[in-house]
């Protein structure tokens, strides 16, 4: 092991913030308590609620027990959003892995 | 290796890289995949091709040359650069996506994604020394050239972790490397206590 230089410090620092800048929940963990899937509203209702929301809809998915939708806002921000299956209320949104939005009193690890 | 001329043996060895590309355009020109689809493998396939970049050097230190090692270390280069052509397309599938500039620059402040420019802005010049003549040139200097591809591996890592929140598929990444530099630290440190005793 050489001395430590200073790029090499500035640069773990760098990275360290980066990490901790960001809240960490894996977005495949999100948790919605949907319960049983028959009581879910169809999809094509989660499309009309994206479009509603102002957004433009890439793709909209089952994950886990919840609906997640990939879309674009009306600045063209990217973003991906979790929806309950059940009241399509609007839980959780992230842009680029960051937390944006989360509606009051929802617990994403369930 | 020895069995084929070396100009066939690169093509097939290139051939067989192009693969994945092959199959992601395929999805994209076919409508089966949108090129937010492919932000995902071709990302991963660019790490991929780091870790088998960065495994022989170890890996030789740990072991001692063989065969294979020798093998693999000959095609190192190939596997490094086709790990920065596949952080190009994973860029040119990002800008097709995003489709504007301004979108870019707009989330170019996001830790996910700075970590990504930055980890291919630090490939560029490894990848750009990495024929023979400028072997021959730098000398020495090109061995610490090519020290960047570690920076740049950790904030490729940085940069997946911070999108996904997910540090197993990461982690899986670092760990053949991790394990091949600690089997080298461990025998080079027996080798010297070895060399004390008996000198
Ligand atoms: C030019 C700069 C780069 C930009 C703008 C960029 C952007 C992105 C974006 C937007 C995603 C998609 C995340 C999602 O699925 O939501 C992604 C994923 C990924 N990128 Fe990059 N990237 C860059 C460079 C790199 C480089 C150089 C590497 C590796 C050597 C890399 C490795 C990955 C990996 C492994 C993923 C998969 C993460 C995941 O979705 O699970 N990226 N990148």
């Amino acid at each position: 092991m050489k001395t430590i230089r200073p790029p090499l410090v500035a640069f773990a620092a760098a990275l360290g913030c980066a990490l901790m800048a960001s809240p960490a929940q894996a977005d495949g963990e999100v948790t919605c308590n949907s319960g049983p899937k028959d009581k879910w509203k169809p999809m094509a209702e989660l499309r009309k609620k994206v479009w509603a929301e102002g957004w433009q809809l890439e793709k909209a998915l089952v994950q886990g027990d919840c609906y997640e939708v990939y879309a674009r806002n009306e600045a063209g921000q990217v973003l991906e959003a979790f929806f309950h299956p059940v009241t399509l209320k609007k839980l959780i949104v992230y842009r680029r892995g960051q937390e944006i939005f989360r509606a009051k009193g929802f617990d994403p690890a369930g | 290796m020895t069995l084929l001329p070396r100009a066939t043996a690169k093509a097939i060895l290139w051939l067989l890289l192009a693969v994945p590309a092959a199959l992601m355009l395929r999805g994209l020109v076919g409508g089966e995949a949108l090129p937010m689809d492919l932000l995902h493998p071709s990302g991963e396939t660019s790490v991929r091709l780091m870790v088998l970049a960065m495994l022989p050097g170890p890996l030789i230190d740990a072991f001692g040359p063989n065969r294979f090692l020798r093998g693999w270390l000959s095609i190192r280069r190939n596997l490094g650069v086709a790990a920065f052509a596949y952080a190009l397309l994973h860029l040119a599938i990002y800008v097709i996506d995003m489709r504007t500039i301004a979108a870019m620059l707009d989330e170019l402040g996001l830790p996910g994604i700075w970590t990504g420019w930055l980890a291919l802005f630090l490939m560029i010049l490894p990848a750009a020394v990495s024929f023979d003549r400028a072997m021959r040139w730098l000398g020495r200097g090109w061995k610490r050239i090519q020290r960047l591809v570690y920076a740049a591996f950790v904030l490729a890592l940085a940069h997946w972790l911070l999108l996904d929140w997910n540090w197993k598929p990461a982690a899986i990444h670092l760990l053949p490397l991790a394990m091949a530099w600690l089997l080298r630290a461990w025998r080079v440190s027996t080798k010297v206590t070895r060399e004390r005793t008996f000198a």
